[in-house]
């Protein structure tokens, strides 16, 4: 089963955004809602928000999870665990489109602020296309029971497997993402992730910091804060 | 019978359909490389080339879609071998058949930059690497393309690197645009403008949704128009698309009022879908299309008929102006940016791009100023140079339909100019003079005009795209003299039928007021058919002038334009003003009031030296927002904020010092850089505009830089204070690299480090001097390094 999903964003999660400039629950002053305003504006004028995704059967194999009908492996113990009991796997990717990029691009030559601005509302945005995609996949798929969304390079479940799971799921020819040889998603604000569908109640404590690669360094937990996944 | 006989000998060329969907029902898995079955299934391609040669296929596609050098990288088979056995089965496949064989390109599968890290020279090779693999076919196919950049590196490489004929076709969505935002406009234009044979759509929707897409090609190409639609649109549930043959067939009948040529089937059709084309296409006409392709020019995502007036911002250009030499001299890209976007919210319509300074390579900067340019300006550019081979690399790497400025009635620049218009599908501004100068008379003026005309004619560039400059002299010097300009204007209009473009602002050099001399003489112009004034759009009195003209000649429908920029305007600039004089720099500063800031600081400028408002004022001003940030107070957006003023302080200051001839103002130099392979260089970015305000010259090397790139500019600047950034695991490792390159080449200097995934102690461990935990400790690192 295959699928796409347009995604219509009225509004981008302003407190998140300020959560990712290290604003934390700060009330933002008059100028810089005023701001955050502008830089939603622009992003939201411009931005094509879209989810593909495709379901399949997974088979827990000595290499890893294997993707069936297609040559892709999830390798690697976290993301086993993360599908442990699954029988099918929800592949996501989803993009704002290159159009935020420009926007980003456009402010840092002109003001910083608002470039920086632009760039967590649009990591932000992401966010929400996630949220708003998985809940229809969530009502496409209600019989089953659900994982959270795990990507890669979370756990040790390797980047460099970007390319063949975009390539599964068509989505440099169907939503113009791919990924460069170091691994980076183009257009830089995107997912790509898996759900696992289980028939049988999924154990809960799958997920959090330990299990985290950025649990080091992320400036979330410095704080003491989470970042909510 | 080649691929261009059989445009013109047959009513109707008929492609094959799908190969991704016949492989996959062979047994090819999702996310294998299907080129490797030239090689592992030759029966299977065999077969299908077969099948479609059998229903009808005119042409038909050899297996070698995704066969470029990336995509291959770890499939253990070559680019050539893939190729030439791809062609070779597809050959011997449709043996006893009248049927062509095509090198097939799709997309290399990175995206190019500005937005990816492929550059354009990069995906040129990668496509001449398959063009010189699939020598053996009978024309070259570019498809399912969605971006314009890409789809010029293949055809110059196509072009450069073989006879073959060129067929080319994109990928448009419902919104009439692909993925990047490429309008069909600036596809015809850009493709036919390069030559190749035949262009139009395929893939991404089904015969009968493409239908608007085809009816606006056809509006915009006069190329025979290929459609390869999809077998109408997915289920979302079982992923077949919903289009019968039959159906399929029947919506493609209602291509062929619009007059296209070209057709066969993408995702989902099959040989079923070829043989229902072939019966519905038996016994029909050709649809011959009447199509005038206006004078026009194009970005990808916006195209600009010459059909009123349009202003093209001319303040691009270091002539007489300091600031922008010293920009040049130091390249400073984001200074460039800042002309082009101001230019733009002023309601300039194209950029004029000139960045010559003896003391600079030109060539190098312009391929630099208009790659960048491109990535953040939608406006179309004119390129603006006198040496030929920075024209031709300008022309190269610009993305889409530029105005070539400029060529005169001189015969060395007729031989050399005109051909690079020509190769490269632009249009260009004629200047008329000669061996012997500016003709006095509109006569003679007139006269190199229809040389410039006739010329350009001869080598195959269209009349729409010449647009004739009859200079402008300077009133003060030449005031007998400024009438033959104007009435050359007329004639070369009117008598020619040319688009006419000049420079305006010239008229009022030597003379007081000029504002009201230029936009006078502006309108003067307007008035006798001027369609493209180069002009500066900054200047209100200037802009307004073409806004009234439009609106007093009916252009502007219901003055919306006009109303739209003067309707509101009621602002009390004398009440403003006085709220700004009981303002001081910190206050400015901390409230983030840039313009203020400014102002201010030109005003203490005239009482105070420039070292005592930097380090007495600013530094303070950014000590203490530092300081608040550090302990929570402020958040970065405020810190980036008070230093973006700083940073507007700071130019001030730094054109007085360049216009009193003095040295700007450095505490020290600095090298920054996002490591190879690394594209995310906000944090970079932030770190510099702190920096540079405290006085520090930033070298910024960009993002996705080479380790010996980073090793050269060191060496070269004599820099010994190294800043690389990283966001990513994965890209560490090239910080890593970096530094060794640095040690191993002894070079001698200090590396700081940062970005989200540094730690102290990696920091440590890959040999860095210092870790830097965000913006403003990297000032206090270039504080305690340089000692000030």
């Amino acid at each position: 089963m295959n699928g796409y999903i347009s995604v219509m964003l009225n509004k981008l999660n302003r407190q998140e955004a300020l959560r990712y400039m290290g604003c934390g629950d700060a009330v933002p002053d008059e100028k810089m809602l005023a701001m955050l305003e502008e830089c939603e504006a622009a992003l939201l004028a411009v931005i094509k928000p879209c989810c593909i995704y495709h379901v399949f059967d997974i088979e827990d194999t000595e290499d890893g999870v294997a993707v069936c009908g297609t040559s892709l492996v999830l390798t690697g113990r976290s993301v086993r665990e993360h599908l442990a009991g699954c029988t099918k796997a929800v592949l996501m990717a989803a993009t704002l489109s290159a159009h935020a990029e420009k926007v980003i691009r456009r402010y840092e030559a002109t003001d910083m602020t608002r470039a920086v601005i632009a760039d967590s509302l649009a990591s932000a945005a992401v966010e929400q296309v996630c949220d708003k995609a998985e809940e229809e996949i969530t009502r496409e798929f209600s019989r089953y029971h659900r994982t959270w969304r795990f990507s890669p390079g979370y756990g040790d479940l390797p980047l460099d497997i970007q390319g063949s799971f975009l390539d599964v799921l068509q989505a440099p020819k169907r939503i113009g993402l791919s990924a460069t040889q170091s691994d980076i998603l183009i257009p830089r604000k995107s997912v790509t992730a898996v759900i696992g569908l289980s028939e049988n109640e999924i154990p809960k404590g799958r997920r959090g910091c330990s299990e985290c690669n950025m649990k080091e360094v992320c400036a979330f937990r410095k704080k003491g804060d989470h970042c909510g996944i | 019978m080649g691929f261009r006989e059989l445009l013109n000998k047959k009513e109707f060329v008929i492609l094959d359909g799908a190969m991704g969907t016949m492989l996959q029902a062979k047994g090819l898995k999702m996310g294998e490389t299907p080129e490797v079955m030239n090689i592992e299934k030759p029966e299977w391609l065999l077969d299908i080339h077969r099948q479609y040669a059998e229903a009808g296929s005119d042409i038909v596609y050899a297996n070698t879609f995704g066969g470029n050098r990336h995509k291959l990288a770890k499939c253990g088979y070559s680019v050539q071998q893939l190729i030439s056995e791809g062609i070779k089965l597809a050959r011997k496949a449709v043996e006893g058949y009248d049927t062509l064989v095509a090198l097939d390109i799709g997309s290399i599968g990175q995206m190019l930059e500005p937005t990816g890290t492929l550059t354009f020279e990069e995906a040129y090779d990668i496509f001449k690497e398959m063009i010189i693999a699939g020598k053996d076919a009978d024309l070259i196919v570019l498809e399912t393309m969605t971006d314009l950049y890409e789809l010029k590196a293949g055809i110059l490489a196509a072009k450069e690197n073989s006879d073959l004929p060129i067929m080319c076709t994109m990928t448009f969505e419902q919104n009439m645009r692909t993925f990047t935002g490429v309008d069909i406009s600036a596809m015809c234009l850009t493709a036919e403008g390069l030559g190749v044979d035949a262009l139009g759509v395929n893939c991404s929707l089904g015969p009968k949704e493409l239908y608007p897409v085809v009816e606006k090609i056809c509006k915009w190409t006069t190329l025979p128009v290929v459609v390869k639609p999809n077998a109408g649109l997915p289920d979302p549930v079982t992923n077949e698309y919903n289009c019968s043959a039959e159906e399929f067939a029947e919506f493609a009948e209602n291509l062929i009022p619009l007059g296209i040529k070209v057709i066969g089937g993408c995702c989902g059709t099959d040989p079923s879908y070829i043989a229902a084309l072939k019966k519905m296409l038996d016994g029909k006409k050709y649809v011959q299309r009447n199509v005038h392709i206006p004078a026009v020019c194009c970005s990808p995502v916006e195209t600009v008929v010459i059909d009123q007036p349009r202003i093209i911002g001319e303040r691009i250009n270091p002539t007489g102006k300091k600031r922008f030499k010293q920009a040049l001299l130091e390249g400073d890209i984001d200074y460039i940016l800042g002309q082009a976007i101001e230019q733009i919210n002023a309601g300039a319509d194209i950029l004029d791009v000139n960045v010559g300074l003896p003391a600079i390579d030109e060539k190098a900067m312009m391929v630099k100023a208009v790659k960048a340019l491109q990535g953040v300006c939608d406006v179309p550019l004119q390129l603006d140079s006198t040496i030929p081979e920075v024209m031709e690399a300008a022309l190269r790497v610009y993305n889409g339909k530029p105005i070539v400025n400029s060529v005169n009635a001189e015969e060395k620049s007729l031989v050399t100019v005109l051909p690079l218009v020509k190769k490269y599908g632009a249009a260009v501004v004629g200047l008329t003079l000669d061996e012997n100068g500016i003709p006095k008379t509109a006569d003679e003026r007139f006269r190199l005009a229809k040389k410039i005309l006739d010329r350009a004619m001869a080598i195959g560039i269209r009349k729409e795209d010449v647009y004739i400059d009859c200079l402008t002299l300077t009133a003060s010097a030449e005031q007998e003299n400024v009438m033959q300009t104007v009435n050359a204007v007329r004639r070369v209009k009117e008598e020619l039928g040319l688009r006419t473009v000049l420079g305006v602002s010239n008229i009022s050099f030597g003379l007081p007021s000029r504002e009201i001399v230029n936009h006078n003489f502006l309108m003067m112009c307007l008035t006798s058919g001027l369609d493209l004034p180069i002009m500066n759009p900054n200047i209100d009195s200037m802009t307004a002038t073409v806004r009234a003209y439009k609106l007093l000649t009916n252009i502007d429908k219901n003055s919306v334009d006009f109303i739209a920029h003067y309707g509101g305007d009621n602002s009390t600039p004398v009440q403003k003003k006085e709220k700004k004089s009981e303002m001081d720099l910190p206050f400015a500063i901390e409230n983030g009031l840039k313009g203020e800031g400014a102002e201010i600081t030109a005003k203490l400028l005239e009482t105070t030296d420039s070292m005592t408002i930097i380090n007495e004022m600013l530094v303070p001003a950014l000590d203490k927002a530092g300081e608040q940030f550090e302990k929570g107070k402020i958040f970065l957006p405020q810190l980036i904020q008070t230093a973006g003023v700083a940073q507007a302080c700071f130019e001030v200051i730094k054109q007085k010092m360049l216009a009193e001839g003095g040295s700007s103002v450095s505490k020290g130099k600095i090298i920054l850089a996002t490591v190879k392979g690394d594209i995310h260089d906000i944090g970079k970015n932030i770190v510099k505009v702190l920096l540079e305000n405290y006085g520090y010259d930033v070298i910024d090397l960009g993002k996705d830089v080479d380790y010996q790139t980073v090793v050269d500019a060191a060496i070269e600047n004599d820099v010994h204070l190294i800043g690389l950034s990283a966001l990513m695991t994965t890209t560490l490792v090239s910080m890593e690299e970096t530094i060794k390159l640095l040690r191993a080449n002894n070079v001698d200097c200090k590396v700081m480090v940062g970005g989200a995934v540094v730690t102290p102690d990696y920091a440590e461990q890959i040999g860095a001097d210092y870790y830097s935990k965000d913006a403003k400790q990297s000032v206090d690192i270039a504080r305690e390094f340089f000692g000030n």
